[in-house]
């Protein structure tokens, strides 16, 4: 039995398991890539040299944070993929598998460091091929070097500023910037800017990328509506209307975008309440000023606990990995405070511009067309699921029963928010109410010799 | 008086008796429960099953025989009216024995139970290689199966679907989200709901499921029922693989190889381990080997509802005449016979089912 096991090898993941083994405790990390990163420092030991020009510094930044855990005594067990976390009156057993084969640790406590995940935008078209997200083009870039041809970038946030800069440094600019939030939006957010002055070297990166993206002469469409992706076998343009007037622009591959939102799959497989966050759209666990959680022994850190970004998630890794650490005794509580309280601080201002932000680059607000498919997996339309909902479905556990959203092998992950929301929206109910999918095992595929593997007693009867 | 008949639980056995009452020109209002509730409904196998069943209670597998012999035309009537299409497969089911002895030990209960039932009970033994003619990716330590004909297998999901569609569209009142605390009979019926709503009504039938383990007392039952976990497992669409259903597995019709299932005396803790899926995926790779390369994408545990011995109970409440309760741990099964016969008994006609060794006198 290990004093800690964390789930991600992100930000959160990586700064919490350098500090926690820097207080002594035994720590194990486990994380789904062959490379520690996460999403954000996707790659980062390796692309960070070859890449580094077009990722940026903030990207490159990544590397001290791997280069940590690497100097650190925490155990990293690469290529693990977590199926399953079981808790006893002992601790926690973590099920996983590596290269085929099932494993299981035990742990005193749990981390879960599993960030986030890109909001669905479900219009019509998007399961057309051709048609990814703005992220998946990210991985693509920071994993492989391959950068989107004719791309044309849909939806809202900073992060598709981010791309399309990176799409212009690395010589392959996009097509167009197909922007989502209403005028409103941007106005409504200044209220919030009392923050953001606080916050300001992001809002300085912003209007950075915004030059860079201007420059390039990538065109700009804001306050866009009626997005269309076309085409028969694979996406061919994006249709939209922006000032005005219809728009067509004929590509080869549409990104989209719309924020992240916490990936929750674990933590709600373990019971750890969670709440509709209406600023950002979204559920979040509910957690403590510490990462703490209703459920004894688990903890959450980085965007999986609420959105907040990478350095954030560094810092509350950071300041969670120092409760976990006087929970279980190796620093006094007042060691904690005092060592925590810098971080504390740090986290404020990182925090500071989160609101501005949130309520400039809303999701779309459009409603879903009937016919538009919600969950990929099983092809389920924003039509059937508000047919559920006449059928008496006061949430998505029923729906899910009468029309498979949500059955298929990203267990739900791509539709539960709009799953969610259209029932709410169709019943009157709050989200709250309305309420999630009952998340289970297993939270990534794992095959069926996998699971038998751990079957003690029929493995001694084969043998 | 609000309706003929208020039905307490909108599960496939609450469904199914109010689809029932409303084919035969009764008001129906059903109180349903919420999205968190432990649905039976949406956990089960999905057989449509008549061996293994009522071994000491011949009654038992008779009733079982007689739904599953209603199916294939209530599921045909269902499918017309609403266009879902409920999977119904009846061309046999086995159980697989992975040795002689327990093989043996079966079919010498079921000659007895055979016996009984005036000769119907059309089984037939297949060792391993008339098992394997049919079933094709069978394993090795499969010794033989019994395969009964009267077995079969529906999409439990479409069925729950159907009958909510249904039971609407021929003007059923369905109240979702509901939680009913009390149920009293000043004059008729006046069932109370937690969250103020009343409903009124000349009869009332409690097809709750563990519903009834709180509610039953209040209406005069014993209610002696309890839950029972079984944990199930569903793999990735694949193409066909198993021809006919069994109690280790089957291919649903979506493609999906559904595995099942625990029983587990764990209480009201519906959640699944990784003992359970593990032994359950074990199980079904000894029976058939293909199935250890198949992504496992979905488990689940969901909470049987059983009596002392496993059979239903219909039971016409002694404290209050017109109060009805209809229990079962094979809510898909007696599907049928719920819809096409318990009207009648609930009506108390001629044409009523004898139902006398499914009270709960045998109980007392």
């Amino acid at each position: 039995m290990i004093d800690l096991a964390i789930i991600g090898a992100g930000p959160a993941g990586m700064a919490a398991a350098a500090e926690a083994a820097g207080r002594g405790l035994s720590v194990c990390v486990l994380d789904e890539q062959a490379r520690p990163g996460g999403q954000i420092y996707r790659d980062v030991d390796r692309a960070a040299g070859t890449l580094g020009a077009i990722l940026g510094p903030d990207y490159a930044h990544g590397a001290t944070l791997s280069g940590a855990l690497r100097d650190s005594a925490a155990r990293h067990v690469t290529g693990a993929v977590v199926w399953a976390i079981e808790t006893d009156d002992a601790g926690f057993t973590v099920n996983y598998t590596r290269d085929g084969a099932s494993a299981q640790i035990r742990a005193g406590r749990i981390l879960l460091a599993t960030g986030a995940l890109e909001r669905p935008m479900p219009l019509p078209g998007w399961t057309l091929p051709g048609v990814m997200t703005a992220g998946a083009a990210q991985i693509l870039l920071k994993q492989s070097g391959i950068v989107a041809d004719r791309a044309v970038l849909v939806g809202s946030g900073p992060l598709l500023y981010l791309i399309a800069a990176q799409m212009v440094r690395a010589g392959t600019p996009p097509l167009a910037l197909v922007e989502t939030p209403a005028r409103g939006d941007f106005a409504g957010a200044l209220r919030h800017l009392g923050g953001a002055l606080r916050g300001w070297r992001y809002l300085m990166k912003g209007a950075g990328l915004l030059a860079a993206i201007r420059r390039a002469g990538v065109p700009r469409y804001r306050a866009a509506t009626e997005i269309y992706i076309e085409g028969m076998d694979r996406a061919t343009a994006v249709r939209f209307r922006a000032g005005g007037q219809d728009h067509r622009i004929g590509c080869d591959t549409v990104l989209l975008h719309q924020g992240v939102v916490p990936n929750t799959q674990a933590a709600r497989s373990i019971g750890v309440p969670h709440l509709w966050d209406d600023q950002q759209r979204c559920f979040s666990p509910v957690v403590d000023t510490w990462g703490g959680t209703a459920v004894p022994g688990v903890f959450l850190a980085g965007d999986g606990a609420g959105i907040g970004g990478a350095k954030l998630a560094e810092v509350a890794g950071r300041i969670t990995a120092l409760a976990i650490a006087a929970e279980a005794g190796w620093i006094t509580p007042a060691e904690r405070d005092r060592d925590a309280a810098p971080l504390m601080a740090a986290r404020r201002a990182e925090g500071a511009v989160r609101p501005f932000l949130d309520a400039a680059y809303p999701p779309a607000a459009a409603p879903i067309a009937d016919d538009t498919i919600v969950c990929r997996c099983e092809e389920v339309t924003a039509g059937a699921i508000r047919g559920y909902a006449k059928l008496g479905c006061t949430g998505p556990n029923q729906a899910k029963a009468f029309g498979r959203a949500g059955m298929g092998p990203c267990q739900g992950r791509y539709c539960g928010l709009t799953v969610t929301a259209l029932l709410a929206e169709a019943t009157g109910q709050t989200e709250d109410e309305t309420g999630y999918y009952r998340i289970r095992p297993p939270l990534k595929p794992v095959t069926l010799a996998e699971l038998a593997a751990m079957d003690a007693p029929h493995k001694d009867a084969a043998e | 008086m609000g309706t003929d008949y208020v039905i307490i639980g909108g599960g496939v056995v609450g469904l199914s008796v109010a689809w029932g009452l409303l084919k035969r020109g009764h008001t129906v209002t059903v109180l349903d429960g919420d999205d968190g509730s432990f649905r039976a409904s949406r956990g089960n196998f999905g057989l449509v099953w008549v061996q293994s069943k009522g071994m000491k209670q011949p009654r038992y597998a008779q009733w079982s025989q007689t739904s599953a012999a209603a199916w294939a035309d209530y599921a045909a009537e269902l499918q017309d009216a609403t266009g879902h299409d409920l999977g119904l497969e009846q061309r046999g089911g086995y159980d697989l024995h992975f040795s002689e002895e327990t093989l043996q030990e079966t079919v010498d209960q079921y000659e007895v139970l055979k016996a009984k039932l005036g000769g119907d009970y059309p089984y037939e033994v297949l060792g391993h290689n008339a098992l394997r003619k049919e079933e094709p990716h069978i394993g090795p330590k499969v010794v033989g199966a019994i395969l009964h004909h009267q077995d079969g297998h529906a999409n439990p999901l479409r069925l729950l679907l159907a009958l909510a569609d249904d039971v609407r569209r021929m003007g059923g009142r369905v109240l979702t989200g509901k939680t009913v605390t009390d149920v009293s009979k000043p004059d008729g019926f006046r069932v109370t709901c937690a969250d103020g709503t009343i409903v009124e009504g000349g009869k009332v039938v409690l097809s709750a499921g563990l519903g009834a383990m709180q509610l039953g007392p209040k209406l005069g039952f014993r209610a002696p029922i309890r839950p029972q976990r079984g944990q199930v497992l569903i793999t990735e669409k694949l193409p066909k693989i198993i021809n006919r259903p069994s109690l280790i597995a089957r291919q649903v019709d979506e493609g999906g190889i559904q595995i099942g299932a625990t029983n587990e005396e764990v209480g009201l803790d519906d959640s699944v381990t990784q003992t359970g899926l593990s032994g359950l995926a074990a199980e079904a790779i000894a029976a058939y080997p293909i199935l250890g390369r198949a992504q496992l994408v979905r488990s689940w545990g969901a909470l049987r509802v059983l009596s002392p011995d496993g059979l239903p109970i219909y039971q016409q409440s002694a404290e209050m005449p017109g109060a009805y309760l209809v229990t079962c741990h094979s809510g898909i099964t007696l599907s049928a016979a719920h819809a096409r016969l318990l009207p009648d008994w609930l009506d108390g006609t001629a044409a009523a089912p004898d139902l006398e060794v499914f009270s709960e006198a045998r109980f007392s």
